[in-house]
C-alpha cells in the first residue's frame, strides 16, 4: 500500500473537506455562504476578516472559509491556503469594470503551490441583476478555458435567490470526493 | 462568552432534504500531470479543524493514567488536574484536554489576553425552523480610563444561559460566535470547549481558527446535530439548573491566553 493510498484512507474516514471562498470585495461571498446555510441575507456588511461555517452536507463534514476580498485584505489570503480541497471563486457578473482585476487575482491564485491540489468552482454570481454578464461571457473574460492545472467548473448563480448554489457546491464535492476519497 | 454545543452527530446527513446536484455543462475535469502532487499535498494530515480527531500526545506513553473519555479527542491524553495546571506557567491544549471536570478557577488572568481577542456576539439558531433562539451582542471594548477601578476583572468571562426544556429537544442548531482581534496578527488561534453535566463530560469541542488578520472581525458558525442524551440525563439537567457548565479555553500558538466559563439552565426560568 502506497503512502498516497494510506493518506487517502485517513481522510476518507472523516470525509472532511476544506473549502476556501475568495473573490473581489462585493462579489457576494458572504451572501452565498449565508444563503446556502439558510440564513437571512438582508443585512450583510463587508467582511473585515473571515466567516467560517462548519456543517455536514451529503455525509461530508465541510469547513467553509469566506475571507474578505477588499484590496487591503488580499495579501492575507495566503494564510488560508493550507489544506484547501476546493477553491470557490466568486464573481460579481455585473461588475464589468473590474473583470480584468478579477481575472488577474484568480490567475495569481492558480499559481499558488498550496492550492495546486484544489478543485476550482467559479460562481458567476448576481445573475438576477439585469446588467449581469452570462456565465459564458464570464468564462471568456476570465479565460477559464486556458486553465489546465486544476479541475474547474463555472456556474451562473444568484446568492440572493439561491439559484444554482446547490448545483455548484454539489459539483465541487463530487469532484473532490472522486479525487481524494478512495472508493470502497 | 460560551456556547452550549454538545456533540456533532456523525452518521446522519442533515441536508438530505436538499435535492441532488445536476451536473453543470461548463465543467472541465481533464486530468493533468500536476494532479498527483496536488493530491499528496492536501492529503497530508494538517487539517486545521479538529472536531473529534484523536489527539496524539507524544508523552502519553509515559503517563500513569490515561483518560478513557467519552470523546475520541480525549483518548490517550494524560489525565491532568486543575491544581497541577495552576502551577504551570504555560498551559497547552493537551493540558486542558486531560481535565476530568469543570475548573473552579480561571486558569489564566484577563491580562494574558495580550492579543486583545474580544468576543462580541453569540447566536444560536434552530436549523429546522431557522428561528434565532438566542442572541447577545456586546459593543466593542473601549479603552476609556477612569471608571475601571470598580470593575470586576472577571466580568465578561462568565455567561449564564437560561433555556427552556425544549432546547434539549432540538435536532440541529447553528452556533455562531463573532470576535475581534487586536492589531497584532495571530498565527495559530485555537479553541477548546468542554461541557459537563456535574462531573460527566458531555462534549469536548476543539476547533482551530488558524490565522487571524490584525484588527479583524471574524465569525464562526458550527452547525451540528444535538447528541442523543438519555431521557434520564435530560430530566436531571432540567431539574438541576446551572449544574451543566462549560470551560472555554483559547490558545495562541498553543499557549492559553483566555479562559471563559458558562453555566446553563434548561428549566425555563431564572
Amino acid at each position: 500500500m502506497g503512502l498516497l493510498t494510506i493518506l487517502k484512507k485517513l481522510k476518507h474516514k472523516e470525509r472532511e473537506m476544506r473549502l476556501l471562498m475568495l473573490g473581489l470585495d462585493n462579489a457576494g461571498k458572504t451572501t452565498i455562504l449565508k444563503k446556502f446555510n439558510g440564513e437571512d441575507v438582508s443585512t450583510i456588511s463587508p467582511t473585515l476578516g473571515f466567516n467560517i461555517k462548519t456543517l455536514e452536507h451529503r455525509g461530508f463534514k465541510l469547513n467553509i472559509w469566506d475571507v474578505g476580498g477588499q484590496k487591503s485584505l488580499r495579501s492575507y489570503w495566503r494564510n488560508y491556503f493550507e489544506s484547501t480541497d476546493g477553491l470557490v471563486w466568486v464573481v460579481d457578473s455585473a461588475d464589468r469594470l473590474r473583470l480584468e482585476d478579477c481575472r488577474k487575482e484568480l490567475g495569481a491564485l492558480l499559481l499558488e503551490e498550496r492550492l495546486a491540489g484544489a478543485t476550482l468552482l467559479v460562481f458567476a454570481n448576481k445573475q438576477d441583476l439585469p446588467g449581469a454578464l452570462s456565465k459564458d461571457a464570464i468564462r471568456e473574460a476570465l479565460t477559464l478555458d486556458e486553465i489546465k492545472t486544476h479541475h474547474w467548473c463555472i456556474v451562473g448563480c444568484s446568492a440572493v435567490t439561491g439559484e444554482n448554489l446547490l448545483t455548484g457546491v454539489d459539483w465541487l464535492l463530487d469532484d473532490i470526493a472522486a479525487r481524494i476519497f478512495t472508493a470502497d | 462568552m460560551s456556547y452550549s454545543c454538545t456533540s456533532t452527530g456523525n452518521s446522519q446527513d442533515p441536508s438530505s432534504s436538499k435535492s441532488g446536484g445536476v451536473n453543470p455543462d461548463s465543467c472541465n475535469s481533464s486530468n493533468s500531470s500536476s494532479r498527483s502532487s496536488g493530491d499528496i499535498d492536501h492529503s497530508t494530515n494538517s487539517h486545521s479543524i479538529r472536531g473529534g480527531k484523536p489527539n496524539s500526545n507524544p508523552n502519553s506513553a509515559e503517563a500513569m493514567k490515561v483518560k478513557k473519555g467519552c470523546n475520541t479527542t480525549d483518548v490517550g491524553v494524560p489525565v491532568t488536574t486543575e491544581e497541577e495546571l495552576l502551577a504551570n506557567t504555560i498551559i497547552t491544549p493537551e493540558d486542558v484536554l486531560g481535565l476530568q471536570k469543570i475548573t473552579e478557577n480561571y486558569l489564566c488572568g484577563p491580562e494574558d489576553n495580550v492579543y486583545n481577542i474580544d468576543f462580541t456576539r453569540f447566536k444560536i439558531r434552530d436549523m429546522e425552523t431557522g428561528t434565532v433562539l438566542f442572541e447577545i451582542t456586546k459593543p466593542p471594548a473601549t479603552d476609556k480610563g477612569g471608571e475601571k477601578r470598580d470593575i470586576d476583572p472577571n466580568a465578561g468571562r462568565f455567561v449564564r444561559y437560561q433555556f427552556t426544556p425544549a432546547f434539549l429537544r432540538l435536532r440541529q442548531v447553528g452556533a455562531t460566535v463573532e470576535f475581534t482581534v487586536g492589531d497584532i496578527p495571530i498565527n495559530n488561534f485555537r479553541m477548546i470547549e468542554r461541557h459537563y453535566f456535574r462531573d460527566q463530560l458531555l462534549k469536548s469541542f476543539d476547533f482551530e481558527f488558524g490565522f487571524c488578520i490584525p484588527s479583524s472581525k471574524n465569525t464562526c458558525e458550527h452547525i451540528y446535530e444535538f447528541p442523543p442524551l438519555s431521557e434520564e440525563i435530560m430530566r436531571e439537567m432540567i431539574l438541576h439548573p446551572y449544574e451543566t457548565q462549560s470551560d472555554s479555553f483559547y490558545f495562541v500558538d498553543n499557549k492559553l491566553v483566555m479562559h471563559n466559563k458558562a453555566d446553563y439552565s434548561y428549566s425555563g426560568g431564572p
